[in-house]
């Protein structure tokens, strides 16, 4: 498995066949982005041999529909990434990438004040007003996400569950423990129906993609390193690691030995659930409470990309459908956003035109509810429809009695 | 996991058109999908045969041909049926099983197909006596000089003029005839200026290469309106809007549908009860996962999209089901040295053998499994490539498997 799937070991079976081209939403919208083939397989190889920088690199958003487009298995988002680390070992970092990428640094410290995630709410939307946002790199059409008053490592203390001989450890990301922390209650909700007991590790380290997509590799490897051992800690005691957020969980599962090729990487992998995989290997087995009130409400579900790439089905379009649920799938390609891609201010309209097609879809509101695993596609679908998608765990939750 | 009446493996044409008539008879349809399919890196033209009548053709191939076992109805069904959805797309294809329609090639030779995008029917060039041939500046691939030197052997008497617009389609990158047509969708009226330009009539033809956007036949409707003259698109190198619109027409009938599709799952086995298929098994990054199902139809492709392998030269595989593969016996009828001599290669004949019904048999004609189909390029007993009935076979085999 580790030689396979190792991206520098993947580049030699492109066959410059195009597919990643048809595909790839930035070069759909961008004249200036030389594509997945050219960037990622064809100059990488020539690139980790001699010097030589390709510039059009920096508009890859790691959306990864080139290597679900890819016939033969090539990891071309990843090698990507593994090149715009090397461009940054001699090119300095913009202060909008540095703060982009080190989101959980600032959550730390903001919540080491006294009210600081509302003096940093008010601070930001000041910020965004007097355009320093702009003058940072930023772009000025969005709203920084909000932060939360409460953090859910803070609240997940004061929830009462009752201890269960089944634990799970949740695997927050950065995105719901510090902005949308009712996804990880509705989390707990779920899970303590199912007869799981909800740990938190205090432990665990941003997942690192947001460090992985703005070039700081090194730092994302010691994130890796350290949630790689944690993971392998709970692996040994036999509990799961689950996480609600696509992206953290392609991340532990899948990227982090694309990129790095460690064993243990992979052996950690083996223990990590995406949340509704997990629900549904519990249905498979018998073991998915089925006690729910019907949930009669047409959604529609748009599939993140990083939800793609896992091949895992469409499991919470199952587990909705099952109880009670018409779920549509909104089938309108990327959102745009990738992470913090969209938050650039040289990247915001290219997010906003890839994301228009869905937004056309979802301006339809032929349902009653959006539904996304993914923090930052909801955040992006509310900025481009003004319509407020859920995750949906947070339906499912709803729903336990 | 609710169990799916039809599965269907692998995202090509075969794969597409096997899904979406199971879809139109009611099943619930899962297909998964690993690679974009081939789609994207092809024509959009649909070839049955090579020059012949494929009605009268059959008759004489061998018994091991698909087309034997697939026979003239399903052939009839399923034009009429890619047809429908095609149309429905806005992307309308001229043509039937029987008619060979002129397409004129990126580099200006004339290819014939049965099934053409109306974009691409040549046939009513031989009446015009002005041909435009139009560049784009920067796009790559397509000279308008050399493809009039070609034509002229063709279309004798006529006044050919070659012509090169600049669309301001250059960015960082070459472009090519894909990026010209994502560029173009919704952003027509650049180019509808230029070719008005021209002062062509209703005498004259445009030949253009295949820009005309990248669903259906919208962009093309906006242009043809503001011209007197017929305009015609080329063939292109892939990426190839012309195979990506045919994609997009059955992606969007798959969806309207409710068949459920699902990228990047490689699968690696089945789930066998005997001679029956109860599921299949994909495997991801770090665990497997079995998608059960009532009747699988095995569309994955020959040698050149990993449908069959061969990693021991006499050995060709079918990794998913470890079916048994024909294969030419003796080295020396493997390969026909000769690439482009009037005989078709041994190795091309490679694939899976069937019944009538499509199910894999073993040598002695045993069907192995009921509720298998084999459609599409892995289908053995003939050269497809030689005989240029590749896109034939794929839709026929996969109507017939699931509509069965």
């Amino acid at each position: 498995m580790s030689d396979k799937t190792q991206a520098i070991f993947t580049g030699d079976r492109c066959l410059s066949c195009t597919s990643c081209m048809a595909n790839c939403p930035v070069m759909a919208v961008v004249k200036e982005y030389r594509g997945p083939k050219l960037v990622g397989p064809a100059h990488g190889r020539m690139h980790f041999s001699q010097e030589d920088v390709e510039e059009s690199l920096n508009y890859c958003s790691n959306c990864k529909s080139c290597d679900r487009a890819c016939p033969s298995g090539v990891a071309v988002s990843t090698l990507n990434m593994l090149q715009r680390a090397e461009y940054y070992k001699k090119h300095e970092h913009m202060r909008s990438e540095d703060m982009l990428a080190h989101g959980e640094r600032m959550a730390k410290m903001i919540r080491m004040m006294p009210f600081g995630a509302t003096f940093s709410n008010i601070g930001m939307s000041i910020g965004k007003a007097l355009g320093v946002f702009s003058a940072l790199g930023l772009a000025g059409e969005r709203n920084m996400p909000a932060y939360a008053s409460t953090s859910f490592k803070d609240m997940h203390k004061r929830i009462k569950q009752t201890s269960a001989s089944k634990k799970l450890v949740l695997f927050t990301g950065c995105y719901i423990n510090d902005n949308e922390p009712q996804v990880g209650e509705a989390f707990v909700k779920v899970m303590n129906a199912n007869g799981y007991e909800v740990l938190i590790d205090e432990g665990f380290n941003c997942c690192g993609s947001p460090l992985v997509v703005t070039g700081f590799l090194d730092e994302a490897r010691q994130h890796a390193d350290n949630n790689v051992a944690r993971i392998l800690e709970w692996k040994k005691k036999g509990i799961p690691v689950v996480t609600p957020c696509t992206s953290c969980s392609l991340m532990l599962k899948e990227e982090y030995h694309e990129l790095f090729g460690e064993h243990q990487m992979h052996e950690a992998a083996e223990n990590v659930y995406d949340a509704f995989e997990f629900l549904e290997i519990l249905q498979e087995r018998g073991q998915f409470n089925e006690n729910l009130n019907p949930i009669n409400q047409r959604l529609l579900y748009h599939v993140p990309c990083h939800l793609k790439s896992q091949a895992i089905g469409l499991p919470a379009q199952n587990i909705l459908e099952e109880a009670g649920a018409k779920v549509v799938t909104a089938d309108a390609g990327c959102c745009g956003i990738s992470g913090n891609y969209g938050f650039r201010k040289d990247k915001y309209e290219i997010s906003m035109k890839i994301g228009a097609k869905l937004f056309e879809r979802v301006k339809e509101q032929d349902f009653e509810k959006v539904i996304s695993d993914c923090g930052t596609c909801r955040m992006q679908i509310h900025h481009g429809t003004n319509i407020k998608p859920v995750h949906p765990i947070e339906v499912l939750a709803r729903a336990y009695r | 996991m609710k169990t799916s009446d039809v599965i269907v493996i692998g995202g090509g044409l075969a794969g597409f058109m096997a899904a979406a008539a199971a879809a139109s008879r009611k099943q619930s349809v899962t297909l998964l999908t690993y690679g974009s399919g081939s789609l994207p890196l092809a024509s959009g033209a649909i070839d049955f045969f090579d020059a012949k009548i494929p009605e009268s053709a059959i008759k004489d191939l061998p018994d091991t041909h698909p087309y034997k076992k697939i026979g003239a109805k399903a052939l009839d069904d399923a034009t009429k049926f890619f047809c429908e959805i095609t149309a429905q797309a806005n992307l309308p294809y001229v043509g039937r099983l029987s008619t060979q329609i002129p397409i004129v090639t990126a580099v200006g030779t004339l290819k014939y197909s049965a099934l053409v995008p109306e974009s691409m029917d040549a046939s009513k060039i031989i009446s015009k006596s002005k041909i435009f041939v139009v560049e784009i500046a920067g796009l790559k691939d397509f000279y308008a000089s050399m493809i009039i030197d070609n034509l002229k052997k063709h279309f004798h008497d006529r006044t050919f003029q070659a012509v090169k617009i600049d669309l301001k389609l250059l960015g960082g990158r070459d472009i090519t005839c894909m990026d010209a047509a994502q560029l173009l969708t919704d952003n027509e009226q650049p180019l509808a200026n230029e070719l008005k330009a021209l002062n062509a009539t209703p005498d004259d033809a445009i030949i253009i290469p295949p820009i005309l956007g990248v669903a259906g036949n919208f962009s093309r409707d906006v242009v043809k309106t503001q011209l007197r003259a017929d305009i015609f698109e080329t063939t292109c190198l892939p990426p190839s809007p012309a195979g990506m619109r045919l994609q997009r027409a059955f992606m969007k009938y798959l969806q309207k549908s409710g068949v459920k599709i699902l990228e990047n799952s490689k699968v690696v086995r089945g789930v066998v009860e005997g001679k029956k298929v109860t599921g299949v098994v994909v495997e991801n990054v770090v665990r497997e996962k079995t998608f059960p199902a009532r009747k699988v139809i095995l569309a994955t492709g020959g040698f050149y999209s990993g449908g069959i392998t061969l990693r021991d030269f006499d050995k060709p595989k079918e990794p998913i089901f470890d079916l048994p593969v024909f294969f030419p016996e003796g080295a020396e009828n493997w390969s026909n040295t000769e690439l482009f001599s009037g005989k078709p290669q041994g190795f091309s004949t490679t694939g899976i053998l069937t019944d009538d019904k499509l199910r894999p048999v073993d040598s002695s004609g045993k069907v192995l499994f009921d509720n298998l189909h084999v459609v599409g390029a892995n289908l053995g007993g003939c050269d497809k490539i030689f005989e240029r009935s590749s896109g034939g076979i794929a839709i026929s085999s996969a109507f017939k498997a699931a509509t069965i």
